[in-house]
């Protein structure tokens, strides 16, 4: 999936973190809460609008996530069939049908805050919303994720390209799954011991100055759009 | 000025680096040459407290490196082998700002000297780029800039230079060398000679964790072949 | 050089440090690892590495580190790095999102309770003293809680029933799951005879 951040200047581009999170959580819920054709037409019409404020294309998004959705087309069809005649039964299938739709529109969403949010921004969200050194941990050590993941990636590419043509097919597969994996943790390691001391030798701190977060008053009608779909989920709850 | 006096550091039986007596002064250019395992390395991670001495002294401008670590690491920026292991954000920018961040500066401050040290190296326009995208010899140079950013006065470079094609590596040095014209003190770690003789003022030779010889490029250099390192 | 009070900079100790990098580079890892699939004998399913890697980060790292690994694997994902299985990312995959969303959410749990009982507790041993039935019970309990919650996730998301679920979320996966449980085993056995 290539779905990562790409600068721009859309609606969503200019919106703080914490409200892009909060619509995305907000949303979610309501999905799980309106699993009917009626809520999900609904909900179907505002991840349109969102996707147009991100500027980010339905099709373009789909094809993305196309890794995604085998899976979310199985379930109806395994609740549907039954071990004898008729086989087949649509009652079953409907709620697994609706649900997975659900998912395709959550992660349309996902899509379109990926798209228009940078690292850092997201990280700041994070320790704005959990403080102090956990707070720190976290936002630290998930912009560490994001910049080595291309790294071991290509580590463990490498790894299996020299072992197919070293050793082929022929071991088991717990032997061959578990030379690969001592390779690959044995490198990840030592970039581990020396990105430590890189960390040390540039003051890595309980308490840095952390990026800038301001709602402005582009943020008034996402924060509402939130509040509005957790309440709709409240009420749909109870 | 950097300075260790009596520096002993031992790996359980094995002594590294051997009563090592150094200074580094204040705007000077210093080589540290020796053949692997001559306790080049080890020596120079004293200098900003990543390694604590076994025995004997470091200091940093008459503080002693252990009394205050923040201090001896804003005023010796240290450059790795290998910075493609070294860097903690994904992107150029992001990469360079993380000292000053850690040091809870401001956040204009802080892009003042991001702005500043990717100028210093010739990378200002790259600020928004990938990381993984760049070549070895600009990441060099963008690991080069996250140690200036600290506004360091001494920069010590652990083998700058490895696996950087001739004109990454001349690249390299032309920054290194402004920078010392500036008035930034350098300490560059290496095995490698060639084009670095004629711009240090010294050089200190290291064979078996201990100084073997040290003195001006010209008055060392019939003593390298014999010490394992390539003459210039 | 501006003479910033350096007394106010809280530095992060070596130790802690070292055990931050080498959760960080885990979870990149595992997140490696999701995109990494052998096609398994006898199942159509293939198998990809992410369950591995949570195994491995309980007993290589130990409950807190490797507990705290899994944490920051699901920080990068929800913050948008593509570390979730076939490559995708988001919070949303992590409210329900996708139907795996339920295996997520164990792993933190499963690579604690791991390392826990590999180790006896939160002190870590040698890689070359793990006692390899202990390592086994750790996995075949982590495996317990993956499996659970991955089962419950699907049964919330995608509105199925328990049988349903079985065949979608359990079932397919546990002779694999063997076979990471038996290359677990001997990725420490390799690493011990290389520490002697």
């Amino acid at each position: 999936m290539t779905l990562t951040y790409e600068p721009g200047g859309s609606l969503a581009h200019g919106l703080d973190p914490r409200s892009k999170l909060a619509v995305q959580v907000a949303f979610a819920t309501a999905a799980l809460v309106y699993t009917t054709p009626r809520g999900l037409a609904a909900l179907t019409g505002l991840v349109a609008g969102m996707l147009a404020a991100a500027r980010t294309s339905p099709l373009w998004a789909l094809r993305e996530l196309r890794f995604v959705l085998p899976f979310v087309v199985t379930a109806p069809l395994l609740e549907g069939a039954t071990l004898g005649s008729p086989w087949f039964v649509a009652g079953d299938a409907a709620a697994p049908a609706l649900a997975s739709y659900r998912i395709v529109l959550v992660l349309l969403v996902t899509a379109a805050f990926v798209r228009s949010t940078p690292v850092r921004d997201t990280r700041a969200a994070f320790q704005w919303l959990v403080p102090g050194r956990p707070g720190q941990f976290l936002g630290t050590g998930a912009a560490l994720v994001f910049r080595f993941l291309p790294v071991l990636q290509a580590d463990v590419g490498r790894i299996r390209d020299a072992h197919r043509s070293r050793l082929g097919d022929e071991r088991p597969l717990a032997e061959r799954i578990s030379l690969l994996s001592v390779a690959a943790i044995n490198r990840a390691f030592r970039r581990a011991d020396r990105l430590a001391l890189a960390l040390q030798a540039r003051c890595f701190a309980w308490n840095p100055t952390l990026p800038a977060l301001r709602f402005g008053r582009r943020d008034v009608p996402a924060l509402a759009l939130a509040v509005g779909l957790s309440a709709a989920a409240l009420h749909g709850a109870v | 000025m950097i300075r260790t006096e009596g520096l002993v550091h031992r790996y359980g039986e094995t002594v590294a680096v051997d009563e090592v007596s150094v200074t580094v002064d204040d705007g000077e250019f210093v080589l540290v040459v020796g053949a692997n395992g001559s306790g080049k390395t080890t020596l120079v991670r004293h200098f900003n407290g990543l390694l604590e001495p076994d025995e004997g002294t470091v200091t940093v401008d008459g503080t002693s490196v252990g009394d205050d670590l923040v201090r001896a690491r804003t005023s010796v920026g240290m450059v790795f082998q290998k910075p493609r292991d070294c860097f903690v954000a994904a992107t150029v920018g992001a990469d360079v700002a993380f000292g000053p961040e850690n040091l809870g500066l401001p956040r204009d401050e802080i892009d003042r000297r991001v702005e500043e040290a990717l100028t210093a190296v010739g990378m200002a326009d790259r600020r928004e780029e990938r990381i993984d995208a760049l070549s070895g010899g600009e990441q060099a140079r963008v690991a080069v800039a996250g140690a200036l950013a600290m506004e360091p006065a001494h920069l010590v470079l652990d083998e700058p230079f490895t696996g950087l094609d001739w004109p990454a590596r001349s690249r390299v040095l032309d920054r290194l060398e402004r920078l010392h014209a500036a008035g930034t003190s350098l300490v560059v770690v290496t095995h490698d000679l060639r084009d670095l003789a004629a711009l240090a003022d010294r050089v200190v030779a290291m064979a078996g964790g201990a100084v073997a010889r040290e003195g001006t490029p010209s008055a060392v250099a019939d003593a390298l072949p014999e010490l394992d390192v390539r003459p210039p | 050089m501006s003479d910033t009070t350096t007394s106010d900079v809280d530095l992060v100790g070596d130790e802690a440090t070292l055990n931050i990098a080498r959760a960080a580079l885990f979870a990149a890892l595992v997140g490696a690892f999701a995109y990494v699939s052998f096609p398994f004998p006898g199942t159509p399913v293939p198998v990809t590495l992410q369950v591995l890697g949570v195994f491995l980060a309980g007993i290589l790292l130990g409950p807190v580190w490797g507990g705290a690994a899994m944490v920051l694997y699901l920080a990068a994902g929800a913050a948008g790095a593509p570390v979730f299985s076939g490559g995708s990312a988001g919070l949303g995959i992590l409210l329900g999102g996708k139907s795996s969303f339920g295996y997520l959410w164990s792993y933190p749990v499963a690579a604690a309770l791991i390392g826990a009982v590999t180790h006896g507790g939160l002190e870590l041993l040698d890689t070359d003293e793990i006692p390899v039935g202990r390592m086994v019970a750790g996995m075949v309990a982590g495996t317990a809680v993956i499996y659970a919650l991955g089962a419950a996730g699907g049964m919330l998301v995608n509105d199925i029933g328990v049988r349903t679920a079985m065949v979608q979320f359990v079932l397919p996966f546990i002779p694999a799951e063997i076979s990471k449980m038996v290359a677990a085993v001997l990725v420490v056995l390799v690493d011990s005879i290389r520490a002697k």
